[in-house]
């Protein structure tokens, strides 16, 4: 996939972690009502199932441990008006793939987590939530 | 040119803006900054209409409080406001936002002679209706208790004057739960003061909650190419099941 410029830059500006320490803009609810920023995962797996749905895009992930026991971890991402707004598309992660996901863990300590950040298999980081710009300055939350 | 890129790029961070956001593909539908004066209608009246991103913060009002503007709430409304917990929320539980909040998302007024619609594409897929066509408020027995409440606008010069009564007491102002009651009365002020930007004060009137009334303002854009998107609330709605107490 040939990247443009701006998606280099996008992919430059994940690289060097630069979205450490944002917490996701949540339309809809409180972060902190639901997620832990103490408690942050990253996890690798396959992609089970993708949802491009209201009010939160979702992504269900295939995780093996060492003795081969698959959990399903449920990652919520931002809405997907906002992820499409964002530069994402319905090919940026499939059914199939194999990524790894970065976010905080829920706080009711279920396999559920809201995204920070997707490493795709090609190495490229995507941030799983797209604050400012579509929201055109209401403050982060 | 490497160093001038890679300063592009800690700037942008430093500011908090989101570079990948500056990655839409060619023809898609990032947000947009359209420059010039404020267009008007043939009739020569402010033409409001377009696609716009911005508003209060729907996480805690007070942070949109005009200058030298106080929120003091009643005994009631302060004991009621702390007893709110974040899974009550009417909008995480997908319903309407009520007035005057508004979910960071695009929202589109279209502007008739004699109506004004404010479209928006959450919290959830609805519309305000607007009646400028002189007529007043409807009679109260020919109404109910309602989340948008009873509008009527009015030119006051080049902006858009709206009143609005007839609320019910069901929606919260933001997620910390400032909460109003029936009693709330609300004037908003649109102006466009140029092609890209509106300019929106409202006043919040309720005796039932608020010894005084305040004012909360804020700055819209308008985002010529771009469109609302569908946005079903409550089709895939799973986070109030996980919302843990107390408020954050």
């Amino acid at each position: 996939m040939r990247l443009t410029m701006q998606m280099k830059l996008g992919v430059v500006a994940a690289g060097l972690g630069l979205w450490i320490g944002a917490l996701p803009a949540s339309a809809h609810h409180s972060f902190a009502a639901e997620y832990d920023e103490k408690k942050p995962v990253k996890v690798t797996g396959i992609v089970s199932k993708v949802e491009w749905t209201n009010p939160h895009s979702r992504m269900y992930l295939n995780v093996k441990d060492a003795n081969g026991k698959v959990t399903v971890w449920n990652f919520e991402f931002g809405s997907p008006n906002h992820l499409f707004r964002a530069g994402w598309n319905r090919n940026t992660v499939k059914e199939g793939d194999q990524i790894t996901v970065e976010g905080w863990g829920a706080k009711d300590g279920s396999h559920l987590a809201q995204t920070r950040q997707v490493i795709l298999a090609d190495g490229r980081k995507v941030p799983g939530f797209a604050s400012g710009g579509e929201s055109g300055g209401a403050p982060t939350q | 040119m490497r160093i001038r890129f890679a300063c592009l790029v800690m700037i942008a961070s430093a500011l908090g803006v989101s570079v990948w956001a500056q990655a839409a593909p060619k023809g898609g539908r990032g947000p947009s900054a359209p420059t010039g004066p404020a267009p008007r209608l043939p009739d020569g009246k402010p033409d409001l209409n377009g696609l716009l991103n911005g508003g209060l913060s729907s996480q805690d009002i007070s942070l949109n409080l005009m200058a030298g503007e106080q929120i003091v709430l009643t005994p009631a409304a302060d004991k009621l406001m702390k007893e709110r917990r974040p899974k009550d929320d009417p909008e995480a539980n997908c319903l309407p936002a009520g007035v005057p909040r508004m979910a960071p998302y695009p929202w589109r007024i279209v502007q008739q002679a004699t109506h004004v619609f404010i479209l928006f594409e959450a919290n959830i897929h609805s519309y305000r209706q607007i009646f400028i066509d002189g007529r007043p408020h409807t009679p109260e027995a020919n109404r109910w208790p309602s989340w948008y409440g009873d509008s009527v606008g009015t030119w006051d010069g080049d902006t858009l004057v709206v009143d609005t009564i007839g609320f019910n007491d069901r929606f919260w102002f933001d997620a910390k739960g400032h909460p109003h009651t029936d009693q709330l009365h609300t004037i908003e002020r649109y102006t466009r003061k140029d092609l890209g930007t509106l300019v929106v004060e409202t006043t919040i009137i309720d005796p039932g909650s608020y010894t005084k009334p305040f004012k909360v303002g804020y700055t819209a854009r308008y985002a010529l190419k771009d469109d609302l998107m569908e946005y079903i609330c409550a089709e895939n709605n799973q986070d109030v099941t996980h919302i843990t107490p107390p408020l954050p």
